[in-house]
């Protein structure tokens, strides 16, 4: 079970490397998204419209920060994962943008297991409700974009430096460590 | 008998204390538990959560990004000083919010739009309880995360699918725990409603997890050892902290029951996250303030 600092944006190669149970930091620039902003995403793309940043390399976060607006500038008061299932529905197309991490919380299923084989994904697993934790590595708030949708739901562009830790839990591979434990408690309960 | 004593300026601090505090009893457990997990990952994961509520205790800051779904249970034995509750409580969300000791997260259920403010119909959900004969106005604030919510369940049960011993029932509380996995930001509290019709029993199950203390004991027997056999096997599933193994799944069990009809055994699960948002204190009408759940501010 290594230790890897990695930097954005991440190469195949990258990804390739992590196996489930690794730890990750990762520095470099993250994005946020979550329900509306994955719809917002489809959307555009559907329409031929350009997307506002390039997930090239990039990783997504699922989360929804606490910002505050203080003069031009945007401070973080803190972040932390939210519950990524809502957004299986996207594996597809999150694959098809060239985004390499997914970065949340509680895993995903099997869409999202064979996306990630296939375009050489890896999900990241964040400490589940320690977002003051999670802030101290995010040194600046670069922007946001379709702001209208509300502060959890709008595409927020972070800087951040060791952002971490974070443990692999579904490789590129088509290891998934919930799935794993998830088949095992159900032969538990069918023993009771 | 005197006037109860509320200021706007009180329960405003009480609605920051609960977005920047998690209540002693789900604190005390989780340092029990970090003091018994084998599993190295889980380990990890409890120390960093301990960790961030130290670090948003220090900094004023909000435990969790999300401030989840508050709902506010007042118990009372008369109406007086409710209805400055009633007034006061709104409004210190949304300057709460405005502070950034909350993200507005409260949107229209259809269009989804968001007024920015936590603000809405119906928000916060206020519970009224009279009880009569009670002296002290009982407030409890609760914060409940809602990716917490997306693992909960609700179902109308028959006698056969009870089972003897329950047995049906326990399975379909595993089934629905392991179903939810690392969702509901386990370790979870889990409250159980048993009884009534469907919104008695989903009713029940909020108010278990969010109204009791997670270290109590049910006066009922037959309910106390259904909370401890259901807490005991859960944390034998294996699913850990974050959903990423460990034995640290469950930190507290909580059954309310209501009578049903002969045909139906109504049954809600209602996860809580380990984020124990929430703040209780008794009201009385000399001033006295007596707080709930441990140690006070």
């Amino acid at each position: 079970m290594a230790v890897y600092e990695l930097t954005l944006p991440l190469s195949d190669q990258d990804v390739e490397t992590l196996k489930n149970g690794d730890t990750v930091y990762l520095t470099g620039v993250i994005f946020t998204s979550r329900d509306m902003g994955h719809l917002e995403i489809k959307k555009s793309l559907e329409a031929g419209k350009a997307l506002p940043v390039d997930f090239t390399g990039s990783a997504i976060f699922h989360a929804g920060p606490v910002v505050k607006k203080i003069d031009e500038d945007w401070e973080l008061i803190v972040i932390g994962p939210t519950t990524s299932m809502r957004m299986e529905p996207y594996a597809e197309m999150v694959g098809q943008l060239g985004v390499k991490a997914v970065i949340g919380k509680g895993g995903m299923r099997e869409g999202s297991i064979k996306a990630f084989k296939k375009y050489k994904q890896v999900y990241l697993q964040a400490a589940p409700g320690c977002a003051v934790k999670l802030a101290a590595a995010v040194n600046k708030v670069e922007g946001g974009f379709w702001l209208e949708k509300g502060m959890p739901e709008a595409l927020w562009v972070l800087h951040a430096e060791r952002f971490g830790p974070l443990a692999v839990t579904m490789d590129s591979h088509g290891n998934s460590i919930y799935q794993d434990i998830k088949e095992q408690a159900l032969k538990i309960i069918e023993a009771l | 008998m005197g006037a109860f004593t509320i200021t706007y300026e009180e329960v405003y601090e009480w609605i920051k204390r609960s977005c920047t505090h998690v209540s002693e009893d789900s604190l005390e457990i989780m340092k029990e538990a970090l003091a018994k997990e084998e599993s190295a990952g889980a380990r990890a994961m409890l120390s960093a959560m301990l960790e961030n509520v130290a670090m948003a205790d220090e900094q004023t800051k909000p435990v969790c990004q999300s401030p989840g779904f508050p709902t506010v249970y007042i118990r009372f034995g008369s109406t007086e000083g409710v209805e400055l509750l009633r007034k006061y409580l709104p409004k210190a969300m949304v300057e709460a919010t405005g502070n950034g000791y909350a993200r507005p997260s409260i949107v229209h259920s259809l269009n989804r739009s968001n007024p920015g403010n936590n603000s809405g119909d119906g928000v916060p959900n206020i519970e009224y309880q009279y009880i009569p004969g009670q002296e002290y106005i009982e407030l409890i604030v609760s914060f409940k995360g809602c990716g917490a919510e997306l693992g909960n369940i609700y179902k109308t049960m028959t006698t056969a699918q009870l089972g003897s011993d329950l047995k049906g029932l326990k399975k379909l509380v595993y089934e629905t725990v392991v179903n939810a996995g690392g969702m509901p930001c386990p370790p979870s509290a889990i409250g159980i409603g048993i009884g009534g019709q469907m919104d008695v029993a989903a009713k029940l199950s909020r108010e278990a997890i969010s109204t009791r203390d997670w270290r109590d004991e049910n006066p009922d027997p037959q309910l106390k050892q259904l909370e401890q056999e259901l807490l005991e096997t859960i944390n034998k599933l294996g699913v850990g902290p974050a959903g990423i193994g460990g034995s640290t799944t469950c930190l507290a069990v909580k059954i309310g029951m209501a009578a049903t009809h002969t045909a139906i055994c109504p049954v809600a699960i209602n996860f809580h996250c380990w984020v124990a948002r929430r703040f209780g204190v008794r009201l009385y009408r000399d001033g006295r303030r007596e707080y709930l759940f441990g140690k006070e501010a």
